[in-house]
């Protein structure tokens, strides 16, 4: 059995499905993301799992033990909130101490582990200042460690980065990580910035509109996605429509727009299916061409150049490292190949993402 | 920052005489030798302060209205708070009719007000009593209360309340050490816009007072009715420079700007 166990979970406002029957696992220890476009549902599920939002059907186990009749506030997880939601009259150090005092904590023992917890997120040197006059990451830091002084068995965390700038918020992933495995605490975030759940993350649950599209480890949900819609919300991708002429476990041939391609292994039979390709895996070839087309658009992006080429299939953005040569402009016919494993075959009946 | 040019100025400046101009009047006239109204005082004396203690009654007055607007004030903040917690937090069937009930004191013309009080409280027998009169003046100023705290609890992050609990606080314990101080400013600022109101509210009291529980705004009033020497000039002023002294008082333990303005600096 799973630490935390999520179990055909729903949540229905009036005639709005937010969540739909989702199920899903975290061991314990690990991070796990929850990950998808807004409203998708993610804090809704979140908000279920802590006890601020009634479950419309479905279960929650944690550590074998149902949380459902559970208050919120005897379920003793720790959260941080997106706004942080910090006590703006208390300092840093009766933030912390707040949740130890209502365990009644003595005195003395709540003065050390404060002390630790504020050691453990670096923040010991603003033990006595307000909330008001602290940067961004300073207050979040502050929120992480309110949540973890109580010795959560879970830690939830709703878009923790997405306040603050992009290059704090790189800052921040590494310091989330290192702060997660120091305390050894279960931990998971909802997120949607795909970037982040990778980086992070032990496994990923990909969500759309209520539903799980895929829960994989941050590598598999990459590389083998199961859906269109996992396909192109984490990474970029070509995806176009195609139909499956023939397959089997060795590879197969598809058609798209008139044009006989090889593609990977597939288990679906023959019929109208969704193609896709990652941008980095088309090479820029002079002899072995599978596809050419002109170059419609460049964009340098310092150590990379991203290519739209115009090929009979359709526009393909194509993702060339900076070698530091001058890359094929814009007019320029090239030569596009792939490896044919590189080449996915979806199920069509996601088309509609 | 952008200076101010002349044009701002000079409009400010005269802002600031229009609205000056009063007290200066009020208090020149108070130290007026004369017997009658003078303005510019043609010289300096305390003739007329010292009047005010062969006017008792004036005294009374004074002692009445602050007690009523102490005790108007503060049960105006114990209905308020709660009212608006309610109207803020839960979604529940006649909200807006339980708001538009509150504030509707502000909405009834005051001479209809008293009208009503006065029918009202001579039917249940308390016409006159301070009691009464406390009920009535806490009905006025519960409107500017319960204005304040929804507008401080307006701006208040739910996710706050929800971190405290998550902590494990109950529900009192949210209150007491989350909420209230979140919006103290408001409840306090609540509190004192009511105390002011009361405090010199005319058109409602002089239906519902009698000669024992008289206000000082209404004894002034029966005064310049008979008479028209300056004992109306140094009484305002004394509680001009009282006026005054409570917000020096208030500024030093609490900060104006807070009070006022609310949020601020810590
Ligand atoms: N109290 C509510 N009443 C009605 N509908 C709601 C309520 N809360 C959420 N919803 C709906 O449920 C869906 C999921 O909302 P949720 O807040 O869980 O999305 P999310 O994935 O967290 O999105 P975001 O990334 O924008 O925060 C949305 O369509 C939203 O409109
Ligand atoms: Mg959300």
């Amino acid at each position: 059995m799973a630490f935390l166990e999520l179990n055909a979970l729903t949540k229905r406002f009036g005639p709005v499905t937010a969540v739909d029957r989702i199920s899903f696992n975290v061991e314990q220890g690990s991070f796990v993301s929850l990950l998808g476009p807004s409203g998708c549902g993610k804090t809704t599920t979140l908000q279920m799992i802590a006890g601020f939002e009634n479950v419309t059907s479905g279960k929650i186990t944690l550590n074998g033990r149902d949380l459902a009749g559970v208050p919120a506030r005897h379920r003793g997880l720790g959260i941080v909130f997106q706004s942080y939601a910090l006590f703006m009259h208390m300092t840093t150090a009766e933030n912390v101490s707040f949740g130890l005092e209502m365990r009644g904590v003595p005195g003395a023992e709540r003065k050390i582990r404060v002390a630790r917890a504020l050691d453990l997120v670096h923040l010991s040197h603003l033990s006595d200042r307000y909330p008001r006059t602290m940067s961004g990451g300073q207050r979040q830091r502050v929120a992480l460690a309110r949540a973890l002084v109580i010795e959560p068995e879970l830690l939830l965390l709703d878009e923790p980065l997405s306040n603050l700038d992009a290059k704090l918020r790189e800052e921040m992933q590494l310091e989330l990580r290192r702060i997660q495995r120091e305390a050894g605490v279960t931990t998971l975030m909802v997120t949607h910035d795909q970037a982040e759940a990778l980086a992070l993350s032990d496994r990923v649950v990909v969500l759309e509109k209520g539903q799980v599209q895929q829960e994989a480890a941050p590598f598999d949900v990459y590389e083998t996605p199961h859906t269109a819609f996992v396909s192109s919300f984490i990474g970029k991708s070509n995806t176009l429509p195609a139909t499956l002429v023939s397959g089997d476990a060795s590879g197969s041939i598809v058609e798209c727009a008139g044009v006989r391609l090889q593609a990977g292994a597939t288990p679906l039979a023959a019929g109208p299916v969704q193609i896709a390709i990652r941008p980095e895996r088309i090479e820029v070839v002079d002899d072995g061409a599978v596809l050419t087309g002109k170059v419609s658009e460049r964009v340098f992006l310092g150590n990379q150049w991203l290519l739209t080429v115009a090929t009979p299939v359709g526009n393909l953005l194509v993702l060339r490292r900076n070698a530091g040569r001058s890359e094929a402009d814009i007019g320029d016919t090239v030569g596009l190949a792939f490896r044919r494993v590189d080449l996915r075959i979806l199920a069509s009946s996601e088309a509609a993402a | 920052m952008r200076r101010n040019g002349p044009f701002a100025i000079g409009f400010m400046a005269l802002f600031a005489l229009f609205m000056l101009a009063p007290i200066i009047v009020v208090l020149g006239v108070s130290v007026t030798p004369t017997g009658y109204l003078e303005f510019p005082p043609s010289g300096l004396s305390l003739r007329w302060f010292r009047a005010i203690l062969d006017n008792p009654d004036f005294i009374d007055a004074a002692i009445n209205s602050l007690k009523l607007g102490v005790v108007s004030a503060t049960l105006a903040t114990l209905v308020a708070v709660p009212a608006a917690m309610a109207i803020d937090r839960r979604r529940f069937h006649g909200r807006e009719a339980l708001l538009a009930f509150f504030m509707s004191p502000l909405m009834v013309p005051t001479v209809v007000l008293g009208i009503a009080f006065l029918r009202f409280l001579t039917l249940i027998g308390f016409n006159g009593t301070f009691s009464g009169l406390a009920v009535c003046h806490a009905i006025i100023v519960t409107p500017f209360v319960l204005r304040l705290v929804l507008a401080s609890l307006s701006g208040l992050d739910r996710a706050v309340e929800k971190a405290a609990v998550a902590l494990g606080a109950s529900d009192w314990t949210v209150f007491r050490r989350i909420t209230m101080p979140s919006i103290l400013s408001g409840i306090i600022g609540g509190w004192v816009l009511a105390f002011i109101t009361s405090f010199d509210e005319v058109t409602v009291t002089i239906f519902i007072v009698n000669p024992s529980t008289t206000t000082l705004p209404v004894r002034l009033f029966s005064h310049i009715a008979q008479t028209t020497d300056p004992l109306v000039a140094s009484v305002s002023a004394v509680a001009i420079l009282f006026t005054v002294a409570v917000m020096l008082l208030v500024d030093r333990i609490y900060g104006l700007d807070r009070l006022l303005i609310g949020e601020g600096a810590k």
